[in-house]
């Protein structure tokens, strides 16, 4: 069913895709993205405490939650002819190979502005342990048909 | 990698020129660089999230679409933040964490575009102990059109 800003109403949800995480998944997104910072690389370097943290091993880029959330949000928006607009996200636990992670979004509400009409969207990602590793807001545009 | 070409991957390279927590200066422009945007740099990046849809991938779908083209899915400022910056940029410095992002977007970014950053440390903190530096970053296509614009939290490396 399209998705439509008239009966899209607070609570409603947005599922986004499994992603497992890899060690494989991490270099690919080494290449996609250009950052090669040896927290995702080098397990020597990431023996290293961290201030007071000490990852074990090396650990997925949290960049990578900003991609698979978009991509949620664009796959939602486009049949719509939706425009994602903004995206916000904290990482609360790092994400590790073996790891399966999923978005989701929540509607928390809908906002019709002199020009234009928008929805705000609660998004967090969980691990395979229903545990949350990031969380954020999103806004997409649902612009008055011309 | 097709797309890492002329691309120093070696982070620790460079890394005793780049500033440290101390040495940045909230208000001072970063030295970036213009960088042209490939449908397979794109691409690569979207594989790597497993984006795939076909405004990404499938020419005569994209055309017939209301974007009259391919373009590259907002995130591509992960890989711009990178593509954009100098080997010397404290971006790259070993062990920095990101923190927190937010992004704002205006147009896509399509293949063929060559992306230009304007990019500064905008402020400066500690908090329980650890560095923080909060920067702001907005890219532009080659008209000078905002694709997206964004502000970040990294924790420096002591």
């Amino acid at each position: 069913m399209t998705t439509n800003f008239e009966t899209l109403n607070a609570g409603d949800t947005i599922d986004g895709p499994d992603f497992a995480v890899s060690r494989e998944s991490i270099r690919l997104f080494c290449d996609g993205s250009l950052d090669y910072n040896p927290l995702h690389l080098d397990d020597d370097y990431m023996k290293n405490s961290f201030g007071k943290t000490n990852f074990g091993g090396i650990i997925m880029h949290g960049m990578n939650n900003f991609g698979l959330i978009t991509r949620m949000l664009t796959d939602w928006a486009y049949p719509a002819g939706a425009i994602h607009r903004r995206l916000e996200t904290r990482w609360v636990k790092p994400v590790k190979p073996g790891d399966t992670i999923r978005p989701v979004g929540i509607i928390k509400a809908k906002q019709v502005t002199q020009k234009s009409r928008w929805v705000l969207i609660d998004v967090l990602v969980k691990n395979q342990n229903d545990e949350k590793v990031a969380t954020g807001e999103a806004m997409v545009e649902f612009p008055i048909a011309a | 990698m097709m797309q890492a070409q002329g691309f120093e991957t070696d982070f620790w390279k460079d890394a005793n020129v780049r500033k440290v927590w101390d040495e940045i200066i909230p208000g001072v422009p970063r030295k970036t660089l213009p960088y042209l945007l490939t449908k397979e740099a794109i691409q690569l990046y979207c594989r790597s999230v497993g984006e795939d849809h076909p405004l990404y991938f499938d020419e005569a779908y994209a055309k017939a679409s209301p974007y009259k083209g391919l373009i590259a899915p907002p995130s591509i400022h992960i890989l711009l933040m990178f593509s954009c910056t100098p080997t010397d940029d404290w971006m790259r410095t070993p062990g920095t964490v990101n923190a927190g992002q937010s992004w704002s977007y205006n147009i896509p970014a399509r293949p063929g575009d060559t992306i230009t950053l304007q990019a500064r440390a905008l402020d400066k903190f500690i908090k329980r102990e650890r560095l923080f530096v909060v920067h702001d970053n907005v890219f532009f296509n080659q008209h000078g059109d905002v694709i997206c614009s964004g502000r970040g939290q990294t924790i420096r490396p002591m």
